[in-house]
């Protein structure tokens, strides 16, 4: 039933797209501005260490951090920010009818997103992977060894194709057991039900180490498929593209610098250089072409945190999950994440 | 005689459970299987069951049973969602005034039309005011940051509000003299449940807006529960049309031949009687439309279920969806056991002075 329903719904947003939902240059940004609020999609229920809910009914999470730094930068005040509760289906046509301005929900940047539904996508903020775990006791050097096994996978889930694909192109035989609710995956997984359990990387990884005994798995070095995650915006309206993308590079830009909220006012007030100084709006012009203020990406730093600061509150060392940045890192400390420069 | 009568319902206890060897064995049997699961439950649920806030993954798996200090940690964001923390008295206090309102309009001294309608209203007014808040210094809370308990008998009672009216307007449209209007009435009522309703609640949230001019768009919470109530009143005025099949011709006829106009022939005589035949399918009807306001979830909405899903979904707490659920279901079971005990209280009491057949 879930795959008809995201099927109609697919093909309503198609239908929709073709004429109503194209953004005119710098209306989005108008309109927020006017609204004074900016919608970004929560979830219903939760996905963990990307949009959670704690104890008092706040969201937290990367992706809500995400957009708390683009509220930051547009008001000055990341509290701005409105979280519609939207389920996975729903965030296309929740984009295009307009109840909120951006998707940043773990999405990945697709072909078919980008062209038969019209959307326009920022730079990636994070790379996730498909990957296997295995019950240590089995001694799996990769999933190879695991020829003639099981593996548990999400049903009807872009997962259960790319196990499928990539068991196919390695040529290894095993069981796959298709399971639509992720408790339950992973409660077979955990049971020994299955040898291996296939899954997006951060999720295996929190459920990894939120397991009885997190050594009694290990995580196999296969890496099934990547998908880069980007944030999301209606396709026509470039000054909102442009908005996303530096609000983060904002927030890779002060993490490479080494700018935090804590030392965020010293720096404005002493700039090591120059470019450090337009960034922070102590000399202007960083804001007004993009229809911003120019202490913008000062109001991130100091209101939300650079990147890292906020990777490690949500995912890392500050949350339950205690996962590595690994390819989610700067480039210059071994990742794939860059800000553009700001000149 | 208390001795005879008791040692008389001995006798057909033991004829109905240990009449056969058979049939003592399946007794046994199942008296054995039941008591196990009795005393697994109990041994999850009570015995060794954790249930002070400060306990963790760690000291409730230590103990083995279940791990109440989820609802300990959690029932806020169970009960109201992510309606602002500061705010929850609101919420709480609206599910009250809810919860009271329906109470009342099930007492049979509270039966007419005005007190109904002005409860009701007051009620209502109440209720939204509450939740919404904006005027009276109440910060004003957006419909979509409403979730939990609140949002689900706002739902529920909403739909039964419009659904009722609407259910009873369209069955007597059904029956009407003018071919043109029962034809019609008909087919509406028969597209409305050709249609899955996951599929209006898709409509009405998501697709409706392309459709309508700006000023009739509205709030998404409103148009869905619009569309529930379409859902419910097609349902609900069949089973009226039925209660409709169950009463003699020869009622109505007779009250024209006395007089009486279209509205005290209906008011007084075939409605009253249609909703007493139709009633046990009406409580039904009820029930189900309770269980379905969880459907709302897909179109965005954090309902009870939805929210119970929020709660446990986070680092500390993955573990623990089983109490979750069961806190949920006992919820869900306290209405709709509720809900069915006062159907079998209003049967007895509308069968005073008819023969039970």
């Amino acid at each position: 039933m879930k795959k008809t329903m995201q099927l109609t719904l697919a093909a309503a947003t198609v239908a929709l797209s073709a004429g109503l939902a194209h953004a005119e240059n710098g209306d989005t940004l108008k309109a927020v501005q006017a609204r004074g609020t900016l919608n970004c999609p929560g979830d219903i229920g939760s996905y963990l260490g990307f949009a959670e809910v704690d104890d008092k009914g706040v969201w937290k999470g990367l992706d809500i951090e995400l957009c708390h730094a683009m509220a930051a930068a547009i008001f000055g005040d990341p509290a701005k920010s409105n979280i519609v509760p939207i389920d996975w289906a729903q965030r296309w046509p929740a984009l295009q009818s307009g109840d909120i301005d951006i998707v940043i929900k773990a999405s990945g940047g697709t072909r078919s997103r980008d062209t038969e539904l019209g959307l326009q996508f920022s730079n990636s903020y994070y790379l996730g992977t498909t990957k296997v775990m295995a019950h240590k006791e089995l001694n799996l050097a990769s999933l190879k060894d695991a020829d003639g096994g099981s593996i548990c996978v999400p049903a009807s889930t872009s997962t259960e194709r790319q196990v499928a694909s990539y068991l196919e192109a390695k040529g290894i035989k095993m069981e796959i057991v298709a399971i639509e609710k992720n408790e339950e995956v992973e409660a077979a997984y955990f049971s020994g039900r299955c040898d291996t359990y296939a899954q997006w990387g951060p999720v295996l990884a929190i459920a990894a180490s939120q397991s009885d005994d997190p050594t009694a798995h290990v995580l196999l070095p296969d890496v099934l498929a990547l998908e880069p995650e980007v944030m999301i915006v209606r396709q026509g309206d470039d000054n909102w593209v442009d908005v996303a993308n530096w609000t983060l590079s904002a927030l890779l830009f002060a993490e490479q610098e080494g700018i935090t909220s804590a030392n965020v006012d010293e720096i404005k007030a002493n700039p090591p250089s120059a470019e450090i100084g337009k960034f922070l709006g102590a000399t202007p012009g960083v804001g007004a072409n993009l229809g911003l203020s120019d202490d913008w990406g000062y109001n991130v730093i100091k209101k939300v945190g650079n990147f890292s600061e906020i990777f490690e509150r949500s995912l890392g060392q500050g949350s339950p999950y205690k996962m590595p940045r690994e390819m989610t890192a700067l480039w210059k400390d071994g990742g794939v994440l860059f800000p553009l420069v700001f000149d | 005689m208390t001795a005879p009568a008791g040692s008389a319902r001995l006798r057909r206890l033991r004829k109905a459970y240990f009449g056969s060897p058979l049939s003592a064995l399946m007794t046994l049997l199942s008296a054995a299987i039941l008591g196990f699961i009795l005393w697994k439950l109990l041994d999850w649920g009570l015995i060794h069951a954790t249930f002070d806030a400060s306990g963790t993954q760690e000291t409730c798996a230590a103990k083995g049973g279940a791990c109440w200090s989820v609802i300990a940690t959690r029932w806020r964001v169970i009960l109201f969602g992510i309606y602002p923390y500061e705010e929850q008295w609101r919420p709480a206090l609206a599910c009250l005034v809810v919860a009271g309102v329906i109470v009342l309009s099930c007492l049979p001294r509270m039966w007419s039309f005005g007190k109904l309608a002005l409860t009701w209203t007051i009620g209502t007014i109440v209720f939204y005011t509450l939740m919404r808040g904006g005027i009276l210094g109440l910060a004003s809370v957006n419909e979509q940051q409403w979730g939990g308990l609140p949002l689900t008998l706002f739902v529920f009672v909403a739909t039964g509000i419009i659904g009722m009216p609407l259910a009873i307007g369209l069955a007597l449209l059904r029956r009407s003299d003018y071919p043109v209007i029962a034809r019609v009435s008909g087919w509406i009522i028969d597209t409305i449940r050709s249609l899955p309703l996951l599929s209006i609640l898709f409509t009405c949230a998501i697709v409706l807006p392309f459709m309508l001019p700006g000023f009739l768009i509205g709030e998404k919470l409103y148009r869905v529960v619009f569309g529930a109530a379409l859902f419910f009143a097609a349902y609900q005025a069949e089973i009226i049309r039925g209660g409709f099949q169950g009463i003699p011709k020869g009622q109505e006829e007779a009250a024209k031949a006395l007089g009486l106009s279209y509205w005290q022939r209906m008011g007084r005589i075939v409605l009253p009687q249609a909703f007493r035949l139709a009633l046990p399918a009406t409580i039904n009807q009820f029930v189900i439309a309770f269980m379905e306001t969880s459907l709302i979830v897909v179109v965005g909405f954090m309902e009870l279920l939805a929210a119970g899903n929020t709660a446990f979904k986070t680092g500390e707490w993955k573990f623990a969806y089983a109490e979750v659920y069961v806190f949920i279901a006992a919820i869900y079971f306290a209405f709709v056991f509720g809900l069915s005990r006062y159907g079998a209280y209003l049967e007895a009491r509308m069968n005073v002075g008819h023969r039970k057949d």
